[in-house]
Protein backbone atom coordinates (compact mmCIF):
# COMPACT_ATOMS: atom_id res chain seq x y z
CA UNK A 1 0.00 0.00 0.00
CA UNK A 2 1.33 3.59 -1.03
CA UNK A 3 1.89 5.41 1.44
CA UNK A 4 2.05 8.75 0.21
CA UNK A 5 -1.74 8.79 -0.74
CA UNK A 6 -4.59 9.66 0.88
CA UNK A 7 -6.52 6.52 2.23
CA UNK A 8 -8.79 5.61 -1.19
CA UNK A 9 -6.47 8.86 -3.19
CA UNK A 10 -9.27 11.06 -2.08
CA UNK A 11 -9.27 13.52 0.77
CA UNK A 12 -12.16 13.10 3.03
CA UNK A 13 -13.56 16.59 1.84
CA UNK A 14 -14.00 15.22 -1.78
CA UNK A 15 -15.18 12.17 -0.58
CA UNK A 16 -17.89 13.48 1.22
CA UNK A 17 -18.98 15.99 -1.87
CA UNK A 18 -19.81 12.57 -3.72
CA UNK A 19 -21.26 10.71 -1.02
CA UNK A 20 -23.75 13.61 -0.48
CA UNK A 21 -24.26 13.43 -3.92
CA UNK A 22 -25.10 9.47 -4.04
CA UNK A 23 -27.21 9.71 -1.05
CA UNK A 24 -29.53 12.07 -3.02
CA UNK A 25 -29.33 9.63 -5.77
CA UNK A 26 -30.40 6.97 -3.74
CA UNK A 27 -33.69 9.08 -2.97
CA UNK A 28 -34.76 9.91 -6.03
CA UNK A 29 -33.66 7.22 -8.68
CA UNK A 30 -32.89 7.51 -12.10
CA UNK A 31 -32.13 11.58 -11.54
CA UNK A 32 -28.88 12.77 -12.57
CA UNK A 33 -27.03 14.38 -9.24
CA UNK A 34 -24.42 16.81 -9.96
CA UNK A 35 -21.66 16.89 -8.44
CA UNK A 36 -17.82 18.31 -7.96
CA UNK A 37 -16.12 15.71 -10.10
CA UNK A 38 -12.04 15.63 -9.42
CA UNK A 39 -9.23 14.94 -11.96
CA UNK A 40 -7.84 11.66 -11.33
CA UNK A 41 -4.74 9.74 -12.60
CA UNK A 42 -5.96 8.23 -15.42
CA UNK A 43 -6.95 9.16 -18.61
CA UNK A 44 -10.47 10.73 -19.26
CA UNK A 45 -13.25 8.37 -20.44
CA UNK A 46 -11.55 5.55 -18.50
CA UNK A 47 -14.18 5.57 -16.04
CA UNK A 48 -13.04 8.46 -13.95
CA UNK A 49 -16.79 8.76 -12.98
CA UNK A 50 -17.19 4.92 -12.14
CA UNK A 51 -13.64 5.14 -10.08
CA UNK A 52 -14.61 8.36 -8.02
CA UNK A 53 -17.94 6.72 -6.84
CA UNK A 54 -16.05 3.20 -6.02
CA UNK A 55 -13.07 5.44 -4.15
CA UNK A 56 -16.17 7.32 -2.39
CA UNK A 57 -17.47 4.11 -1.27
CA UNK A 58 -14.45 1.55 -0.29
CA UNK A 59 -13.01 0.21 2.80
CA UNK A 60 -10.79 -1.76 4.71
CA UNK A 61 -12.91 -4.88 4.47
CA UNK A 62 -13.85 -4.49 0.64
CA UNK A 63 -13.67 -6.40 -2.38
CA UNK A 64 -12.88 -5.37 -5.23
CA UNK A 65 -13.61 -6.64 -8.94
CA UNK A 66 -12.89 -4.17 -11.60
CA UNK A 67 -14.39 -5.69 -15.44
CA UNK A 68 -13.89 -3.79 -18.70
CA UNK A 69 -16.41 -5.22 -21.09
CA UNK A 70 -16.78 -8.44 -19.72
CA UNK A 71 -13.43 -8.83 -19.03
CA UNK A 72 -11.19 -8.45 -15.80
CA UNK A 73 -7.78 -8.34 -17.59
CA UNK A 74 -7.80 -5.58 -20.13
CA UNK A 75 -5.56 -2.77 -19.87
CA UNK A 76 -8.53 -0.73 -18.20
CA UNK A 77 -9.91 -2.93 -15.61
CA UNK A 78 -6.06 -3.65 -14.55
CA UNK A 79 -5.00 -0.38 -13.85
CA UNK A 80 -8.02 0.70 -11.95
CA UNK A 81 -7.32 -2.25 -10.00
CA UNK A 82 -4.16 -1.61 -9.40
CA UNK A 83 -5.05 2.27 -8.32
CA UNK A 84 -7.60 1.33 -6.15
CA UNK A 85 -5.81 -1.28 -3.81
CA UNK A 86 -2.25 0.32 -3.95
CA UNK A 87 -4.36 4.09 -1.88
CA UNK A 88 -5.82 0.84 0.40
CA UNK A 89 -5.06 -2.36 0.68
CA UNK A 90 -8.24 -4.18 0.18
CA UNK A 91 -8.27 -7.10 -2.18
CA UNK A 92 -9.13 -7.38 -5.40
CA UNK A 93 -11.05 -10.69 -7.14
CA UNK A 94 -12.15 -12.01 -10.43
CA UNK A 95 -14.94 -13.68 -9.01
CA UNK A 96 -18.37 -12.26 -9.18
CA UNK A 97 -19.82 -13.80 -6.20
CA UNK A 98 -16.81 -12.82 -3.91
CA UNK A 99 -16.70 -9.00 -4.70
CA UNK A 100 -18.33 -6.32 -2.65
CA UNK A 101 -17.63 -3.69 -4.85
CA UNK A 102 -18.39 -4.08 -8.48
CA UNK A 103 -16.86 -1.56 -10.76
CA UNK A 104 -17.64 -2.48 -14.21
CA UNK A 105 -17.61 -0.94 -18.14
CA UNK A 106 -20.35 -1.84 -20.21
CA UNK A 107 -21.60 -4.92 -18.48
CA UNK A 108 -23.97 -6.25 -15.97
CA UNK A 109 -22.34 -9.50 -14.62
CA UNK A 110 -23.93 -12.67 -15.30
CA UNK A 111 -23.58 -14.12 -12.22
CA UNK A 112 -26.82 -12.93 -10.71
CA UNK A 113 -25.77 -9.71 -8.00
CA UNK A 114 -26.36 -10.35 -4.12
CA UNK A 115 -28.01 -8.18 -1.80
CA UNK A 116 -24.45 -7.15 -0.01
CA UNK A 117 -23.24 -6.09 -3.31
CA UNK A 118 -22.70 -2.38 -5.00
CA UNK A 119 -22.48 -2.45 -8.58
CA UNK A 120 -20.89 0.78 -9.77
CA UNK A 121 -21.40 1.51 -13.42
CA UNK A 122 -18.96 3.69 -15.39
CA UNK A 123 -20.89 6.12 -17.73
CA UNK A 124 -19.55 7.91 -20.53
CA UNK A 125 -22.93 10.04 -21.73
CA UNK A 126 -25.29 9.96 -18.68
CA UNK A 127 -28.01 12.60 -20.46
CA UNK A 128 -30.62 9.93 -22.19
CA UNK A 129 -32.10 12.97 -23.85
CA UNK A 130 -28.95 14.14 -25.32
CA UNK A 131 -28.93 12.81 -28.81
CA UNK A 132 -31.66 14.90 -29.84
CA UNK A 133 -31.32 18.11 -27.46
CA UNK A 134 -27.65 19.72 -27.06
CA UNK A 135 -28.69 22.21 -24.16
CA UNK A 136 -28.15 21.24 -20.83
CA UNK A 137 -30.37 23.65 -19.66
CA UNK A 138 -33.24 22.10 -21.86
CA UNK A 139 -32.79 18.56 -21.12
CA UNK A 140 -32.79 19.52 -17.29
CA UNK A 141 -36.05 21.34 -18.49
CA UNK A 142 -37.40 17.90 -19.79
CA UNK A 143 -36.64 15.82 -17.49
CA UNK A 144 -38.37 18.47 -14.71
CA UNK A 145 -41.50 18.61 -16.64
CA UNK A 146 -41.21 14.71 -17.53
CA UNK A 147 -41.57 15.33 -21.06
CA UNK A 148 -40.33 12.40 -23.03
CA UNK A 149 -42.26 12.76 -26.00
CA UNK A 150 -38.52 13.72 -27.95
CA UNK A 151 -37.34 10.36 -26.46
CA UNK A 152 -40.21 8.12 -28.02
CA UNK A 153 -39.94 9.97 -31.44
CA UNK A 154 -36.32 9.35 -31.50
CA UNK A 155 -36.98 5.34 -31.13
CA UNK A 156 -39.69 5.54 -33.75
CA UNK A 157 -37.94 7.00 -35.93
CA UNK A 158 -35.26 5.00 -35.49
CA UNK A 159 -38.22 2.17 -36.33
CA UNK A 160 -38.96 3.48 -39.50
CA UNK A 161 -34.99 3.85 -40.65
CA UNK A 162 -34.17 0.39 -39.60
CA UNK A 163 -37.45 -1.70 -39.09
CA UNK A 164 -36.27 -2.70 -35.60
CA UNK A 165 -34.76 -0.73 -32.67
CA UNK A 166 -31.14 -0.06 -33.76
CA UNK A 167 -29.93 0.96 -30.52
CA UNK A 168 -27.16 -1.99 -29.55
CA UNK A 169 -26.52 -0.16 -26.57
CA UNK A 170 -27.68 1.77 -23.85
CA UNK A 171 -31.23 1.32 -24.52
CA UNK A 172 -33.02 4.10 -22.60
CA UNK A 173 -35.20 3.03 -19.59
CA UNK A 174 -37.41 4.47 -17.45
CA UNK A 175 -36.95 4.46 -13.75
CA UNK A 176 -39.80 4.11 -11.07
CA UNK A 177 -42.07 5.50 -13.67
CA UNK A 178 -40.69 8.89 -13.62
CA UNK A 179 -37.15 9.63 -15.31
CA UNK A 180 -35.83 8.09 -18.51
CA UNK A 181 -31.96 7.10 -17.95
CA UNK A 182 -29.30 5.97 -19.73
CA UNK A 183 -28.13 2.19 -18.38
CA UNK A 184 -24.39 3.30 -19.70
CA UNK A 185 -23.65 1.19 -23.12
CA UNK A 186 -24.36 -2.02 -21.56
CA UNK A 187 -26.32 -4.74 -23.90
CA UNK A 188 -29.71 -4.38 -24.21
CA UNK A 189 -29.09 -8.09 -23.40
CA UNK A 190 -28.14 -6.74 -19.66
CA UNK A 191 -31.08 -3.99 -19.23
CA UNK A 192 -33.91 -6.80 -17.66
CA UNK A 193 -30.62 -7.09 -15.06
CA UNK A 194 -31.60 -3.12 -13.81
CA UNK A 195 -35.18 -3.97 -12.91
CA UNK A 196 -36.19 -5.05 -9.79
CA UNK A 197 -32.01 -5.96 -8.89
CA UNK A 198 -31.28 -7.58 -5.91
CA UNK A 199 -28.00 -5.16 -5.52
CA UNK A 200 -27.83 -1.40 -5.11
CA UNK A 201 -26.10 -0.29 -9.06
CA UNK A 202 -24.61 3.31 -9.05
CA UNK A 203 -23.81 4.95 -11.74
CA UNK A 204 -20.95 7.76 -12.26
CA UNK A 205 -19.95 10.01 -15.51
CA UNK A 206 -16.82 11.76 -14.53
CA UNK A 207 -16.55 14.17 -17.70
CA UNK A 208 -20.19 15.30 -17.36
CA UNK A 209 -20.01 15.51 -13.62
CA UNK A 210 -23.40 13.39 -12.63
CA UNK A 211 -24.26 10.18 -10.06
CA UNK A 212 -27.34 8.57 -10.49
CA UNK A 213 -28.41 5.88 -9.04
CA UNK A 214 -30.82 2.62 -9.29
CA UNK A 215 -31.75 1.59 -5.41
CA UNK A 216 -32.41 -2.12 -5.36
CA UNK A 217 -36.29 -3.37 -6.08
CA UNK A 218 -36.72 -0.59 -8.21
CA UNK A 219 -38.79 -0.60 -11.78
CA UNK A 220 -36.82 -0.17 -14.39
CA UNK A 221 -37.94 -0.78 -18.16
CA UNK A 222 -36.97 -0.11 -21.46
CA UNK A 223 -38.36 2.15 -24.00
CA UNK A 224 -40.41 0.38 -26.39
CA UNK A 225 -43.86 0.50 -28.03
CA UNK A 226 -46.60 -2.39 -28.38
CA UNK A 227 -45.95 -2.90 -31.09
CA UNK A 228 -42.35 -3.07 -31.17
CA UNK A 229 -41.17 -5.00 -28.22
CA UNK A 230 -37.87 -4.34 -26.74
CA UNK A 231 -36.27 -7.01 -28.45
CA UNK A 232 -32.24 -8.50 -26.58
CA UNK A 233 -29.98 -9.63 -28.76
CA UNK A 234 -30.19 -12.78 -29.09
CA UNK A 235 -27.37 -15.89 -29.07
CA UNK A 236 -29.91 -18.77 -29.20
CA UNK A 237 -28.72 -20.16 -32.47
CA UNK A 238 -25.02 -20.12 -31.22
CA UNK A 239 -23.11 -21.38 -27.84
CA UNK A 240 -19.75 -20.18 -26.29
CA UNK A 241 -16.98 -22.19 -27.55
CA UNK A 242 -15.30 -22.56 -24.40
CA UNK A 243 -18.21 -23.47 -22.20
CA UNK A 244 -21.17 -23.88 -24.11
CA UNK A 245 -23.33 -21.68 -22.86
CA UNK A 246 -26.61 -20.49 -25.33
CA UNK A 247 -28.03 -18.39 -22.83
CA UNK A 248 -25.31 -15.55 -22.08
CA UNK A 249 -24.07 -12.66 -23.95
CA UNK A 250 -21.37 -13.80 -26.80
CA UNK A 251 -19.32 -11.86 -28.30
CA UNK A 252 -18.48 -13.01 -32.32
CA UNK A 253 -15.37 -13.82 -32.89
CA UNK A 254 -13.02 -14.57 -36.06
CA UNK A 255 -10.27 -17.22 -36.02
CA UNK A 256 -7.30 -15.54 -37.43
CA UNK A 257 -5.92 -18.82 -38.72
CA UNK A 258 -9.38 -20.52 -40.12
CA UNK A 259 -11.28 -17.61 -40.56
CA UNK A 260 -14.23 -19.20 -38.94
CA UNK A 261 -16.40 -16.60 -37.33
CA UNK A 262 -17.16 -18.31 -33.72
CA UNK A 263 -18.88 -17.05 -30.08
CA UNK A 264 -17.45 -16.58 -26.84
CA UNK A 265 -18.92 -15.46 -23.67
CA UNK A 266 -18.16 -11.99 -23.23
CA UNK A 267 -18.10 -12.25 -19.38
CA UNK A 268 -14.80 -14.18 -19.25
CA UNK A 269 -14.82 -15.16 -15.29
CA UNK A 270 -17.69 -16.70 -15.29
CA UNK A 271 -17.17 -18.56 -18.54
CA UNK A 272 -14.05 -19.75 -17.00
CA UNK A 273 -16.18 -20.70 -13.31
CA UNK A 274 -18.52 -22.62 -15.65
CA UNK A 275 -15.75 -24.30 -17.66
CA UNK A 276 -14.23 -25.35 -13.57
CA UNK A 277 -17.58 -26.86 -12.91
CA UNK A 278 -18.35 -28.67 -15.79
CA UNK A 279 -14.61 -30.41 -15.62
CA UNK A 280 -15.35 -31.02 -11.58
CA UNK A 281 -18.81 -32.84 -12.44
CA UNK A 282 -16.91 -34.52 -15.72
CA UNK A 283 -14.18 -36.32 -12.89
CA UNK A 284 -17.30 -37.79 -10.31
CA UNK B 1 -10.63 4.38 20.61
CA UNK B 2 -10.88 7.79 19.23
CA UNK B 3 -13.03 7.95 16.07
CA UNK B 4 -11.09 7.47 13.31
CA UNK B 5 -11.99 9.75 10.21
CA UNK B 6 -11.29 8.10 7.46
CA UNK B 7 -12.13 4.79 8.49
CA UNK B 8 -14.86 4.92 11.08
CA UNK B 9 -16.78 7.74 9.10
CA UNK B 10 -16.25 5.34 6.23
CA UNK B 11 -18.20 2.39 7.75
CA UNK B 12 -20.80 4.99 9.11
CA UNK B 13 -21.22 6.11 5.08
CA UNK B 14 -21.57 2.38 3.88
CA UNK B 15 -24.18 2.26 6.05
CA UNK B 16 -26.23 5.15 5.65
CA UNK B 17 -26.23 4.01 1.66
CA UNK B 18 -27.48 0.67 3.02
CA UNK B 19 -30.05 2.41 4.74
CA UNK B 20 -30.85 4.97 2.05
CA UNK B 21 -31.15 2.12 -0.88
CA UNK B 22 -32.99 -0.59 1.58
CA UNK B 23 -36.19 2.02 2.96
CA UNK B 24 -36.88 0.63 6.97
CA UNK B 25 -33.70 -1.52 7.30
CA UNK B 26 -32.19 -0.96 10.28
CA UNK B 27 -28.29 -0.57 10.57
CA UNK B 28 -26.06 0.13 13.90
CA UNK B 29 -23.99 2.25 14.65
CA UNK B 30 -22.62 1.12 17.89
CA UNK B 31 -19.08 0.15 16.92
CA UNK B 32 -18.76 3.72 15.50
CA UNK B 33 -20.52 5.78 18.05
CA UNK B 34 -17.85 4.26 20.65
CA UNK B 35 -15.56 5.78 19.37
CA UNK B 36 -17.23 9.28 20.56
CA UNK B 37 -17.02 8.61 24.84
CA UNK B 38 -20.25 10.62 26.08
CA UNK B 39 -22.10 12.88 24.71
CA UNK B 40 -24.28 15.43 26.62
CA UNK B 41 -26.43 16.99 23.99
CA UNK B 42 -27.05 15.08 21.27
CA UNK B 43 -26.85 11.10 20.60
CA UNK B 44 -23.69 9.96 19.52
CA UNK B 45 -25.37 8.98 16.16
CA UNK B 46 -26.40 12.16 15.46
CA UNK B 47 -22.55 13.60 15.77
CA UNK B 48 -21.38 10.29 13.52
CA UNK B 49 -24.07 11.83 10.27
CA UNK B 50 -23.32 15.29 10.76
CA UNK B 51 -19.41 14.44 10.12
CA UNK B 52 -19.99 12.13 7.64
CA UNK B 53 -22.18 14.59 5.94
CA UNK B 54 -21.47 18.26 6.92
CA UNK B 55 -18.70 20.28 5.69
CA UNK B 56 -18.13 24.45 4.69
CA UNK B 57 -19.73 23.19 1.41
CA UNK B 58 -23.62 22.55 3.21
CA UNK B 59 -25.50 24.32 6.07
CA UNK B 60 -27.14 22.60 8.77
CA UNK B 61 -30.26 24.02 10.84
CA UNK B 62 -30.56 22.31 14.83
CA UNK B 63 -33.85 22.24 16.47
CA UNK B 64 -33.36 21.40 20.20
CA UNK B 65 -34.16 23.25 23.78
CA UNK B 66 -29.99 23.67 23.93
CA UNK B 67 -30.25 24.87 19.75
CA UNK B 68 -27.36 27.54 20.64
CA UNK B 69 -24.73 25.16 22.58
CA UNK B 70 -25.65 22.34 19.70
CA UNK B 71 -25.43 24.58 16.39
CA UNK B 72 -22.27 25.70 17.71
CA UNK B 73 -20.15 22.20 18.57
CA UNK B 74 -21.53 21.09 14.90
CA UNK B 75 -20.13 24.10 13.24
CA UNK B 76 -16.98 23.85 15.50
CA UNK B 77 -16.61 19.97 14.39
CA UNK B 78 -17.56 19.96 10.60
CA UNK B 79 -16.99 24.28 9.75
CA UNK B 80 -20.71 24.00 8.27
CA UNK B 81 -22.82 26.88 8.59
CA UNK B 82 -25.73 26.92 11.08
CA UNK B 83 -28.96 28.80 8.70
CA UNK B 84 -32.58 29.64 9.00
CA UNK B 85 -34.60 26.46 8.65
CA UNK B 86 -36.04 27.08 5.03
CA UNK B 87 -32.34 27.31 3.59
CA UNK B 88 -30.89 23.90 6.07
CA UNK B 89 -29.09 21.53 3.46
CA UNK B 90 -29.36 19.20 6.80
CA UNK B 91 -31.88 19.49 9.41
CA UNK B 92 -31.43 17.88 12.81
CA UNK B 93 -34.34 17.83 15.31
CA UNK B 94 -33.02 16.22 18.76
CA UNK B 95 -35.06 14.31 21.27
CA UNK B 96 -35.81 17.31 23.27
CA UNK B 97 -37.55 19.11 20.52
CA UNK B 98 -40.91 19.17 20.75
CA UNK B 99 -43.93 18.20 18.88
CA UNK B 100 -44.94 21.76 17.65
CA UNK B 101 -41.41 22.34 17.08
CA UNK B 102 -40.70 18.99 14.88
CA UNK B 103 -44.01 19.84 12.59
CA UNK B 104 -42.73 23.38 12.04
CA UNK B 105 -39.24 22.20 11.24
CA UNK B 106 -40.71 19.40 8.45
CA UNK B 107 -43.14 22.20 7.00
CA UNK B 108 -40.76 24.90 6.28
CA UNK B 109 -37.96 22.09 5.38
CA UNK B 110 -37.24 22.59 1.68
CA UNK B 111 -37.66 20.15 -0.84
CA UNK B 112 -35.76 21.12 -3.99
CA UNK B 113 -37.66 22.13 -7.34
CA UNK B 114 -38.12 19.80 -10.47
CA UNK B 115 -35.33 21.15 -12.21
CA UNK B 116 -33.12 20.41 -9.13
CA UNK B 117 -34.85 18.13 -7.31
CA UNK B 118 -31.66 17.36 -4.74
CA UNK B 119 -31.50 20.87 -3.71
CA UNK B 120 -33.94 19.50 -0.66
CA UNK B 121 -33.14 18.60 2.88
CA UNK B 122 -32.11 15.50 4.79
CA UNK B 123 -34.06 15.40 8.26
CA UNK B 124 -31.75 13.71 11.66
CA UNK B 125 -34.50 12.89 13.71
CA UNK B 126 -33.36 11.33 17.17
CA UNK B 127 -36.44 9.09 18.75
CA UNK B 128 -36.07 6.86 21.73
CA UNK B 129 -35.94 3.62 19.98
CA UNK B 130 -36.37 2.60 16.47
CA UNK B 131 -38.05 -0.13 16.77
CA UNK B 132 -40.67 0.68 18.79
CA UNK B 133 -44.09 2.55 18.22
CA UNK B 134 -46.56 2.96 16.00
CA UNK B 135 -46.42 0.08 13.05
CA UNK B 136 -46.59 1.17 9.86
CA UNK B 137 -46.09 -0.67 6.21
CA UNK B 138 -43.28 1.08 4.05
CA UNK B 139 -43.44 -0.03 0.02
CA UNK B 140 -41.42 1.79 -2.91
CA UNK B 141 -38.02 1.45 -4.55
CA UNK B 142 -35.25 -0.40 -1.85
CA UNK B 143 -38.53 -2.65 -0.81
CA UNK B 144 -39.34 -5.93 -2.29
CA UNK B 145 -43.18 -5.96 -2.19
CA UNK B 146 -43.63 -4.66 1.36
CA UNK B 147 -42.25 -4.49 4.61
CA UNK B 148 -43.30 -3.64 8.09
CA UNK B 149 -41.70 -1.54 10.43
CA UNK B 150 -42.12 0.68 13.92
CA UNK B 151 -41.36 3.73 14.54
CA UNK B 152 -41.97 5.76 17.64
CA UNK B 153 -44.46 8.98 17.79
CA UNK B 154 -45.90 8.92 13.81
CA UNK B 155 -48.56 11.52 14.52
CA UNK B 156 -46.32 13.83 15.32
CA UNK B 157 -44.28 13.53 11.71
CA UNK B 158 -45.76 11.27 9.44
CA UNK B 159 -48.62 13.95 8.06
CA UNK B 160 -46.25 16.75 7.68
CA UNK B 161 -43.86 13.77 6.11
CA UNK B 162 -46.28 12.90 3.49
CA UNK B 163 -47.70 16.21 2.78
CA UNK B 164 -43.98 16.81 2.39
CA UNK B 165 -43.48 13.91 -0.33
CA UNK B 166 -46.71 14.51 -2.34
CA UNK B 167 -44.89 15.48 -5.41
CA UNK B 168 -42.28 13.44 -5.92
CA UNK B 169 -39.24 14.27 -6.98
CA UNK B 170 -39.48 17.03 -4.46
CA UNK B 171 -39.27 15.76 -1.31
CA UNK B 172 -37.62 15.00 2.25
CA UNK B 173 -35.46 12.19 3.03
CA UNK B 174 -35.88 11.07 6.66
CA UNK B 175 -33.21 9.57 9.25
CA UNK B 176 -34.06 8.03 12.62
CA UNK B 177 -31.24 7.53 15.16
CA UNK B 178 -32.11 5.87 18.65
CA UNK B 179 -30.25 5.79 21.94
CA UNK B 180 -28.57 2.51 20.65
CA UNK B 181 -26.87 4.01 18.09
CA UNK B 182 -29.20 2.17 15.37
CA UNK B 183 -30.66 3.56 12.24
CA UNK B 184 -33.93 3.84 9.71
CA UNK B 185 -34.18 6.26 6.83
CA UNK B 186 -37.05 6.87 5.02
CA UNK B 187 -36.43 8.17 1.74
CA UNK B 188 -38.86 10.34 -0.29
CA UNK B 189 -39.78 7.29 -2.78
CA UNK B 190 -41.28 5.45 0.69
CA UNK B 191 -45.01 4.84 0.69
CA UNK B 192 -45.93 4.95 4.19
CA UNK B 193 -49.46 3.25 5.32
CA UNK B 194 -50.68 2.92 9.18
CA UNK B 195 -50.49 -0.95 9.94
CA UNK B 196 -54.34 -1.73 11.23
CA UNK B 197 -54.69 2.06 11.05
CA UNK B 198 -54.06 2.75 14.48
CA UNK B 199 -51.82 5.55 13.52
CA UNK B 200 -53.81 9.26 13.18
CA UNK B 201 -52.08 11.96 11.60
CA UNK B 202 -53.15 15.17 10.42
CA UNK B 203 -54.80 14.82 7.30
CA UNK B 204 -54.09 17.90 5.10
CA UNK B 205 -56.34 16.93 1.89
ZN1 LIG C 1 -18.49 -19.37 -22.03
Amino acid sequence: MNKTYNFAFFDEGSKREIRRATLKAIAIPGYQVPFASREMPIGRGWGTGGLQLTLSLIGKDDVLKVIDQGSDESVNAVNIKKLVSDTTGVRTTESTADASLIQSRHRVPEVPLQRDQILILQVPLPEPLRNFEPSEQETKKLHAEREYSGAWLMLFEQIMKYGIMATDADHPVMVHDRYVMAPSPIPRFDNAKLDDSEALILLGAGREKKVYALPPYTNVSSLAFDDYAFEIESFTNHACILCGSNDLFLDELVDGESGETYFQCNDTSNCLEMVNQKQISGVK
Amino acid sequence: MNLDVVHDIQTVYRKLVTATSRPGTLVVLEREAKTLGVQIECLSSTILLARTVLDPEVTFKVIAKEEEAVSRMINQLTYSKPVELPEADFIFILHDASEEQLKEALNHAKVGNLLNPHESAMIILEVPDVTKGDSMILSGPGIQQESIITLPNATSWLGARNEKNREFPLGIDMYFVDQQDRLIALPRTTQIKGNGGEIIWDMLQ
